[in-house]
């Protein structure tokens, strides 16, 4: 009788069976979950292009926006990405001081991304802008900057409460050794949507 | 598995692709040119954190090809299947 990790092992790749995708449990869950989330926020940029290409006219972007402040965000969002790979790769190599270091460098990017993107919707509400309404003539605008820009936050908030339970956990030494790895994918999908909003809302 | 050198390079080029694109919004050339450059910067960055970040390109074809393709073809399945509705809408009026 044959161990059922030798089973798994011999299957073929087209085959199907235990490990098609030769990645563990969690891991393909994590895709299969990022996927999912891809195509929510997939289906509301259709959205929000499809109105914008049905407008006949759309606010002029450097009326709302300051893109240097916009810059800066994009760039803490993105340097925080790369300590969370740095992560990941720290944690593949069994370096658990240089893990944590990571992981609490990206909250740090995380926390200050929020921190610019309560003062960014802030100076907008104070401007008059609200779900249903805008002082820029296209109401449509405000409802999808608001409701896309904030679903994206709210993923940003729960990777930043997501790390600060990984990093509390390799502080302790109870982390899985999968986790940072797992967290890691979550992280960068999160950069990975902010690269579309940012030049769907900010520059186009 | 990534060398720390390989992450920092793709952050080092998502830094100049961001720049590069900015710099291109506020060009002064046609507005579908602008456009385009923007859709490949967008695209370009995309891949990059795919990857080198998530670490697709290290894992097997077919995870790769479930989730690329996954998303592109749902994605533009449910647009071309919605977009004639909203287009139809659009015109009720009319």
């Amino acid at each position: 009788m044959k161990e059922a990790s030798q089973v798994i092992g011999m299957e073929a790749t087209w085959g199907g069976g235990g490990s098609p995708f030769a990645v563990s449990w969690r891991k393909l869950m994590m895709w299969i979950f990022l996927v999912g989330d891809a195509l929510l926020f997939a289906g509301f940029l259709a959205s929000y292009g499809f109105a914008r290409l049905a407008s006949p006219e759309w606010p002029e972007r450097s009326q709302m926006f300051h893109l240097e402040f916009i810059a800066l965000m994009t760039f803490i969002l993105i340097s925080s990405s790369a300590t969370m790979a740095t992560a990941v790769g720290a944690a593949h190599r069994g370096d658990r001081k240089l893990v944590l270091r990571c992981v609490l460098l990206t909250i740090v990017g995380g926390v200050a991304f929020l921190g610019m993107q309560a003062y960014e919707w802030t100076s907008l509400i104070r401007a008059g802008a609200s779900l249903h309404a805008n002082p820029w003539g296209v109401p449509h605008f405000s409802s999808y900057f608001f409701l896309i820009t904030g679903f994206h936050g709210s993923h940003v908030l729960s990777g930043v409460i997501i790390l600060g339970i990984l990093a509390a956990r390799l502080a302790s030494g109870r982390a899985r050794e999968e986790s940072p790895e797992l967290v890691g994918l979550y992280w960068h999908f999160v950069d990975l949507v902010w690269v579309f909003i940012f030049t769907l809302f900010y520059l186009i | 598995m990534a060398s720390y050198k390989t992450y920092w390079y793709t952050w080092g080029v998502l830094l100049v692709l961001t720049l590069g694109m900015i710099l291109a919004g506020g060009a002064a050339i046609s507005k579908v040119w602008i456009v385009a450059l923007l859709l490949a910067g967008m695209l370009a960055k995309a891949t990059l954190i795919l990857a080198n970040f998530m670490h697709l390109r290290f894992e097997r074809v077919g995870l790769i090809l479930t989730v690329v393709m996954g998303i592109v073809f749902t994605a533009l399945a449910l647009f071309f299947g919605i977009a004639p509705d909203g287009v139809r809408i659009l015109h009720l009026g009319q």
